[in-house]
């Protein structure tokens, strides 16, 4: 299993969770992991779109308690 | 098909359009879209380096609520837009004319220079341009 790092964004607005998660990117080594916590409820979208078209993959995504998660896993 | 890059004419010092514009400035440079904004008119007025927090944005739009709700701050968003992805910020040079100001009025680390409309324009046929 892949080592994960967990970034907790909720209460952040559209497009902050995303720039969280691109910034998190560039530090962290390719195969690694990253979840990002949202309540922002366009995240759970936004997220997914913006890995499939920079070419990293979602692994999983989805609602839990007070807020969507959405883990990338970074390929390049 | 390759991405056409994005060009941005930004005029009005509105909250809400400046949010708008920052947020599409900022998202389109991180995924690997090639971002260049022009700022001219009142829009530059807003980029005073000495105006102060959300005052710059007077009671525009939605300014009230998004202050109220901690909306992260357009400028630090064009920021993000910058150091994250491929974005490029001019300064409309007749404006910074008709104000007596020169780059050194604008806030810090964001304008990669000033450039006239022609060039922006010129410049703009390689790609889609909104204006906002």
């Amino acid at each position: 299993m892949s080592e994960r790092k967990t970034i907790d964004a909720r209460g952040s607005f559209c497009p902050g969770p995303l720039m969280e998660l691109i910034a998190a990117l560039k530090l962290i080594e390719v195969g690694q992991e990253i979840e990002i916590w949202s309540t922002d409820q366009g995240t759970a979208k936004d997220v997914p779109e913006w890995a499939a078209k920079v070419g990293h993959e979602t692994v999983e995504s989805g609602e839990k308690d007070d807020h969507w998660y959405v883990v990338v896993k970074k390929t390049k | 098909m390759a991405t056409q890059p994005l060009y941005i004419m930004l005029s009005s010092a509105d909250r809400d359009k400046f949010q708008l514009a920052s947020m599409i400035a900022s998202v389109a440079a991180v995924s690997e879209r090639s971002v260049h904004v022009f700022v001219s008119m009142g829009a530059l007025k807003v980029f005073d380096k000495n105006a102060s927090g959300n005052e710059r944005y007077g009671d525009s739009g939605l300014n009230v609520e998004l202050c109220d709700q901690n909306a992260p701050d357009p400028i630090d968003m064009f920021g993000q837009g910058k150091m994250l992805g491929d974005m490029t910020m001019w300064a409309c040079s007749m404006v910074l004319d008709v104000l007596g100001w020169n780059e050194s009025n604008l806030v810090d680390d964001l304008f990669d220079g000033q450039m006239g409309l022609t060039k922006f324009l010129s410049d703009a046929e390689e790609g889609q341009l909104i204006s906002i």
